[in-house]
């Protein structure tokens, strides 16, 4: 138990020292920015390495904090599997927080493998400190431990909770990066300098497009997690369905991300609404995923 | 009627059907019905469902109370208005099929190649290319670089100029499409279930078989327990069913919260357990002398078992249980009042010296509530084990494959349109003095990054094989 309690508080302090980084490589970047390329950085000077060199750090302490937060939750599963069977690492409110910023890590660190872009990571990354954070925020009893309580005790839990709690991080993605537009885009309007801290982000239509793109894993994703609920539901509860705050809210989410993707059809729901909305779907997942628990009385309330 | 009016009306209707299939089938309605659902469905999540009326009148008021039974907010997922958004979501998303598929069929079957110049200048993406090099070297260039990225691709060779039409992805608009037909195969599925299904409950005790006229078999209860992890926590609630159709035992199963039995399309659930307030295991009596209030004896009587005290003369036999005493005073009946167990009796047939005497009801809250009358002896009840029962959920539900298969298309569907775009491009390759000029244009439904930069590499390579003037 301690071990893995231990892993989960160096993920902590891993990610902090990420965020920073991030920041710090924003900081260091703007600096680089001439006026007459905005939004392109010029080329490599002393700053320019110092940039770099940042950048490259906060990746690999951000890469680092993954394999640590990996290897708390591994840790985790096996003392579950000593104390009572069965390994899911995702039975608690905690440990499902400390999965989602795994997966949430591991969707930006993809990211930018894919995309190149190191400025989103201050968002990205701090949405999966906060995570963390709050998890371990949480009182001790909710971290430990404890054996899973008959209706859990089930192989559905291994895929039902995995497959939602990653569809949450996708979300918190689009979340982040709808922020990421929002200060951007006041920048802009602003007449932002050119050597703004704004300026090293990437251009508004990709964040938006990113953003797009993150709500587009998150959709299909907590669709099929929903659906895993409700045939676990029809074995446990004797139904697949009964309207339980958890699953209504998980299927309030998902109609709010359904109309958004409808709505994005239509040209003018591009850009700002969306950057919005982005950010209204992830406030609305933070309620299922935690105020329902805490807040809403139910079938799902294990914790 | 006469023939013209026929007519007339055919054509009302036709415009009548377009119109509301126009209104049906928008984009806004969807976004409209998704979000009034949402919003319905926040409020039933809010407002706790289906509780008892005391509930809401110390939460709310009575007035408050009676407004929200009013309106139906209590049970608001059941209401004629609720089912009424499920029933628009269909017709939306069913009618959006009817007028958007057919044309992603044609769009399979045959696409739209020969295009102008204007058209592929005024779609999203676009580009004008000069190369020095010749039509057919171009075009195949083009026509490789766009196979190579896994698109379709269709010429249209013309007297002035060839045309490259590459496609790719439009499965991604069919799993969408699948994705709105499942709508309507969940909810079909769910009504089915809440008119043919049924949902009922039983309390089941050990030993004992009961009817299940749905089914038309018998339920044995073999047995009930309990298993506990070594700090004491549950660890699951079990119980062993046995099937008796046609009076032969046909299926035995031990079920669990997470392992229900399931037989001729009836699921039995463990659901809940509890003391049975009817009957009890066993009940240790304490026999004391009257005269000196000693205790002169003990036995721990089974149920319904007899028992002989030797050296007292005496045989006990415990025959009747309540949990919380009730005497109804009309029938002179005793019944338990509730299922707690709040005030406990049993009955207790006592024969003494060979002589059997009224049987009394003893009382484990009240040891000295009675004197028996003709015996040496007072009784009390010191303790009980109680016998549990399981609660049994069962249930059948022939709309939950619609569901399952619903359910399917919705996944399969939402996951393939959210991973797989279209993406269309044209080219005009227009020979001149020099070489071609390489009009390029395409548009992608979804994922526009992923398209611009397909479009730049290719655009790259065509160059590449070209010198550019």
């Amino acid at each position: 138990m301690f071990r893995s309690l231990f892993l989960f508080d160096v993920t902590f302090w891993l990610y902090l020292a990420a965020v920073v980084l991030y920041f710090g490589y924003l900081a260091a970047s703007r600096s680089l920015l001439q006026p007459a390329v905005a939004g392109h950085p010029a080329e490599t000077t002393d700053e320019g390495s110092w940039a770099e060199t940042l950048g490259l750090l906060a990746t690999w302490v951000t890469f680092f904090g993954l394999i640590v937060n990996g290897m708390a939750l591994g840790t985790r599963a096996y003392e579950r599997m000593q104390l009572s069977g069965t390994f899911a690492p995702w039975s608690n409110q905690f440990e499902a927080m400390a999965y989602v910023s795994f997966a949430t890590i591991a969707g930006y660190l993809l990211l930018e493998l894919k995309y190149k872009i190191k400025a989103i990571g201050a968002f990205v990354v701090s949405i999966g400190f906060i995570a963390m954070g709050a998890a371990s925020l949480l009182p001790y009893r909710y971290q430990t431990a404890e054996p899973l309580v008959p209706a859990l005790n089930s192989y559905w839990i291994y895929i039902h909770v995995s497959i939602t709690l990653t569809s949450y991080a996708a979300f918190a993605m689009a979340g982040g990066l709808g922020v990421m537009y929002l200060l951007k885009e006041r920048a802009e309007r602003r007449g932002m300098a050119p050597n703004s801290i704004y300026a090293t982000f990437p251009s508004l239509e990709k964040i938006d497009e990113l953003g797009y793109k993150a709500v587009m894993v998150g959709f299909p994703l907590l669709a099929f997690g929903t659906i895993l609920g409700a045939m676990w539901a029809n074995y446990a509860w004797g139904g697949y369905w009964s309207w339980d705050p958890k699953e209504t809210w998980a299927l309030i989410v998902w109609l709010i991300y359904g109309a958004y993707i409808h709505a994005r059809m239509n040209r003018g729901w591009e850009g700002h609404r969306a950057a919005v909305y982005q950010i209204f779907g992830l406030l609305m997942v933070v309620f299922c995923f935690w105020g329902v628990n805490f807040l809403l009385s139910g079938l799902h309330a294990y914790a | 009627m006469n023939g013209t009016t026929d007519v007339a009306k055919a054509f009302s209707f036709k415009e009548f059907g377009d119109a509301f299939v126009g209104f049906f089938a928008s984009l806004k309605l969807a976004i409209l019905l998704m979000i009034t659902l949402a919003i319905l469905s926040t409020v039933g999540t809010v407002i706790q469902q289906g509780e008892q009326p005391q509930v809401y009148i110390k939460e709310y008021g009575e007035t408050a109370y009676w407004w929200l039974t009013k309106l139906g907010i209590t049970d608001i997922y059941h209401q004629w208005w609720f089912s009424s958004v499920l029933v628009l979501l269909c017709i939306n998303s069913l009618t959006c099929f009817h007028q958007r598929f057919p044309a992603i069929w044609r769009s399979i079957r045959q696409d739209k190649v020969h295009v102008t110049v204007p058209f592929i200048q005024n779609l999203k993406r676009s580009t004008v290319l000069t190369l020095g090099a010749d039509r057919q070297k171009v075009t195949e260039t083009l026509a490789l670089a766009f196979a190579d990225r896994g698109y379709h691709v269709l010429f249209n060779k013309g007297e002035q100029d060839t045309t490259v039409y590459a496609t790719k992805g439009i499965m991604g608009r069919v799993a969408a499409h699948i994705a709105h037909l499942s709508v309507t195969v969940i909810i079909v599925g769910g009504l089915l279930g809440n008119v043919i299904g049924f949902r009922d409950f039983g309390v089941c005790l050990e030993g004992q078989t009961y009817h299940i006229p749905q089914g038309n078999f018998d339920l044995h209860v073999d047995k009930f327990w309990i298993d506990y992890y070594e700090n004491g926590a549950v660890k699951s609630y079990n119980s062993t069913l046995t099937v008796i159709d046609q009076g032969q035992p046909s299926v035995t199963k031990t079920i669990t919260v997470n392992d229900p039995l399931v037989y001729k399309g009836i699921w039995f659930y463990q659901s809940s357990y509890g003391d049975s307030w009817d009957r009890v295991e066993k009940a240790r009596i304490v026999v004391k002398d009257k005269a000196t209030d000693k205790v002169v004896g003990e036995a721990i009587l089974d149920w319904e078992k007899e028992a002989t005290l030797k050296d007292l003369g005496l045989k006990l036999q415990l025959t009747d249980f309540v949990a919380d005493f009730g005497f109804d005073s009309k029938d002179r009946r005793v019944y338990s009042k509730t299922v707690e167990h709040e005030n406990p009796a049993i009955k207790l047939a006592i024969t003494e010296s060979n002589q059997a005497l009224p049987a009394p009801w003893i009382f484990y809250n009240y040891p000295d509530l009675f004197e028996i009358q003709g015996s040496k002896y007072k009784f009390e009840l010191t303790g009980y084990l109680t016998k549990k029962f399981t609660g049994l959920q069962i249930t059948k539900d022939p709309g939950v494959m619609f569901v399952w298969i619903g359910s399917t298309m919705l996944v399969v569907g939402v996951m393939l349109s959210a991973m797989i775009y279209h993406r269309r491009v044209w080219a005009k390759v227009v020979p001149n003095a020099t070489g071609v000029t390489v009009y390029m244009g395409g548009t992608a439904y979804k994922g526009q990054i992923d398209f611009d930069r397909e479009f730049e590499r290719v655009t790259e390579r065509v160059k590449a094989a070209a010198p550019t003037v």
